[in-house]
């Protein structure tokens, strides 16, 4: 249990390739705090820096007030669960979760009773005296989860524990995260490139790209505002429809005029709008694939499109939409809304008619890409 | 790019076509088996000799058949009124503790030169590389002299053997490392997490790992001073007491001796084979694999 702060931390491979630049954040005690992001963006290098792996180029880490950018990983009292297990082949079940007691010295029955202990907990109990060898990849993950768990460390690591598993798999082993944190009751850096993954754990998120942190907020904050188009589209799935089109200003409504439609912006993003004080100019217009509403009939505030691929995911459907224009659009429809007979006509070639709703629209700017509301 | 096309030869009805491949692959096995039988016979028929050569008790000389007409353990009996025994022991003692040193210098190394990365790393495995081409025979005078002057010679030769040969141990790490390097990274770093020392990570889960390269190093490491003659020669400069087996027989090997010794020369090859035979017998399974086992990830 303690805190992490990290402040300006910099990490440069060979003197030339920058991984990681000005990463600053402070982790509380017991949260859960998740670096997201695509390959090669340096989360897994940022997890690795606080573990001790990997030395730090520039900046300061600290794990509960002292520094510890000198320490060795052995002396920060950390746990780490890798993404490929890193069980060690040749000892038992038991012995891969008694290692670090073992190392520690401590006396056979208290190793015995923690060894034991976690192993109920991770439901791995009848197969302690296997080899890692003849586990399933679930089994070898819960041993490798359990090999930190029994040393009562101050931090929790885990740098992508859940991609080698199947997506079932993930699914079920995400909820026992969950649980899991509930009973440890310590701080958890979770290492993820899977925005669901990043969405359902974290108390707050980490979004990163090319070295950078593009924003750090809750899941809410990262959904519903996103500082910057990057992160607008990272999460979300599928990912966020982003056009270039023209905001108008007239007569105190605001109104957009994508693919030749015109659709006003009402509720609280107009307001936001109104708020900044933005005339009529070019902006990226984002709209997520939820709200996009499938409409009847032709009207100015329709988009006219074709129909290119029907994806039924059962509680709704992935609509891939192609306008006049050849620009694709992905649109969101839950089944419930629609009968059966509408379901089947939704099928490549077939043309529909959407719209946007003004009242769920993002807006950036097309140099900086930055958010326009917030 | 123009596509040219192939014409594709008529193929023979599936039935035939197997029928063909079975009777090909019959007969080019039985042929690399005949090869191979006739191979190990031209190999074998020089020790069948002389295991047979020292069990004879006839005579001692060299004769012009092979199976002997009494059969007896005269010859080696006969070796414990020599300096065979001496010879033996010598041979022995530095065999074995080069291949317990340098085993542990070479695993060392190779798992510095696996696992870190240093300043002048890459430079030096080079100039390892480059150093090991030149012949070892190379520095035969100087050691000599510098073994003569700190009286490591003559009949202290087995401590200044033991010297020559573990010094330039570190040398020989190229088959380990290339077997360290299959080993993934995070068992080292889950390791080290866990609260382990880099000599604990080697020896707890590195080494038990590498069983078989271990193996391999330390079968190597015995081999060489076990059979080594020119340099042992050198070093005991004719002093019975300071010779190895080699040196020591190789003294039996003269117009006078070889007449009276022919036999008991043989019964001394077959104790200097047994050792290394039966180390290769118990432990060539992990031998292969060792070998191999540093280009193939198994």
């Amino acid at each position: 249990m303690a805190s992490v702060k990290l402040t300006n931390v910099k990490k440069v491979y060979d003197k030339k390739v920058v991984a990681v630049s000005d990463f600053n954040l402070e982790i509380a005690d017991k949260e859960f705090v998740v670096f997201v992001g695509p390959s090669g963006c340096g989360k897994s290098t940022t997890l690795r820096m606080i573990a001790g792996l990997e030395e730090i180029t520039d900046g300061t880490i600290e794990i509960d007030g002292v520094i510890v950018n000198d320490l060795q990983p052995k002396d920060r009292n950390i746990a780490m669960v890798f993404q490929n297990y890193a069980l060690y082949p040749h000892m038992t079940v038991y012995d891969n979760i008694a290692f670090s007691l073992r190392i520690k010295k401590l006396p056979e029955d208290e190793i015995y009773n923690r060894v034991t202990h976690a192993a109920e907990v991770l439901g791995i109990s009848e197969y302690l005296l296997r080899k890692p060898r003849a586990l399933s990849g679930g089994q070898r993950q819960r041993v490798a989860i359990g090999r930190a768990m029994v040393r009562d460390s101050k931090v929790f690591l885990m740098d992508e524990p859940l991609s080698n598993l199947d997506a079932k798999l993930r699914n079920q082993m995400r909820a026992e995260i969950i649980l899991l944190r509930e009973q440890l009751d310590t701080t958890f850096v979770y290492v993820t490139h899977d925005q669901t993954e990043a969405m359902t754990l974290g108390d707050r998120i980490v979004i990163m790209k090319d070295g950078y942190v593009q924003q750090i907020g809750t899941p809410e904050e990262v959904f519903e505002r996103p500082e910057n188009l990057f992160v607008a589209e990272f999460i979300g799935a599928p990912k966020m429809n982003i056009m270039k089109t023209q905001l108008l200003y007239e007569n105190g409504k605001y109104y957009v005029t994508p693919f030749d439609s015109k659709i006003e912006v009402d509720g609280e993003t107009g307001e936001l709008l109104k708020e900044k004080g933005y005339g009529s100019r070019e902006v990226i217009l984002g709209v997520r694939p939820e709200h996009i509403v499938l409409s009847e009939n032709d009207a100015q505030n329709t988009i006219s499109g074709t129909v290119m691929v029907n994806e039924m995911m059962g509680s709704e459907l992935h609509l891939h939409i192609k306008t006049a224009d050849d620009t694709k659009i992905i649109a969101r429809t839950p089944t419930v809304n629609l009968c059966r007979e509408e379901r089947l006509q939704l099928k490549s070639g077939h043309p529909v008619h959407l719209t946007f709703p003004g009242k769920v629209m993002y807006f950036f700017d097309p140099e900086t890409e930055k958010n326009l509301i917030y | 790019m123009k596509k040219k096309k192939t014409q594709l030869p008529e193929l023979p009805p599936k039935a035939k076509q197997h029928m063909g491949m079975k009777a090909r692959n019959a007969i080019s096995n039985t042929l690399i088996h005949i090869l191979l039988i006739v191979i190990t016979i031209i190999w074998l028929v020089p020790f069948v000799c002389i295991i047979l050569q020292s069990f004879r008790c006839e005579s001692s000389y060299m004769v012009g058949y092979v199976i002997p007409k009494e059969w007896g353990f005269d010859n080696y009996i006969a070796l414990f009124d020599t300096d065979f025994p001496k010879w033996y022991i010598n041979t022995f003692i530095t065999a074995v503790i080069t291949a317990l040193l340098q085993t542990v210098i070479v695993l060392c190394m190779s798992y510095t030169l696996s696992r870190f990365r240093f300043k002048g790393r890459k430079l030096l495995m080079r100039f390892m590389l480059i150093l090991g081409m030149f012949p070892g025979m190379l520095t035969m005078i100087i050691l000599y002299r510098v073994l003569k002057d700190i009286g490591m010679t003559e009949a202290n030769a087995v401590p200044g053997l033991i010297l020559v040969y573990i010094a330039s141990s570190g040398m020989g790490y190229y088959v380990s490392k290339g077997f360290f390097d299959t080993i993934p990274k995070s068992l080292d770093e889950a390791a080290r997490i866990d609260g382990a020392t880099r000599l604990q990570i080697l020896t707890k889960v590195i080494l038990p790992l590498a069983k078989p390269i271990v193996i391999y190093t330390i079968l190597t490491a015995f081999m060489a001073p076990w059979g080594d003659f020119v340099f042992a020669r050198y070093v005991s400069m004719n002093v019975s007491s300071g010779m190895n087996v080699a040196v020591g027989l190789f003294s039996w090997l003269n117009k006078d001796m070889i007449d009276g010794r022919y036999t008991m020369f043989c019964a001394a090859g077959v104790l200097v084979a047994l050792p290394v035979a039966l180390l290769f017998i118990f432990l060539q399974k992990y031998y292969v694999e060792g070998v191999t086992g540093g280009a193939v990830k198994g």
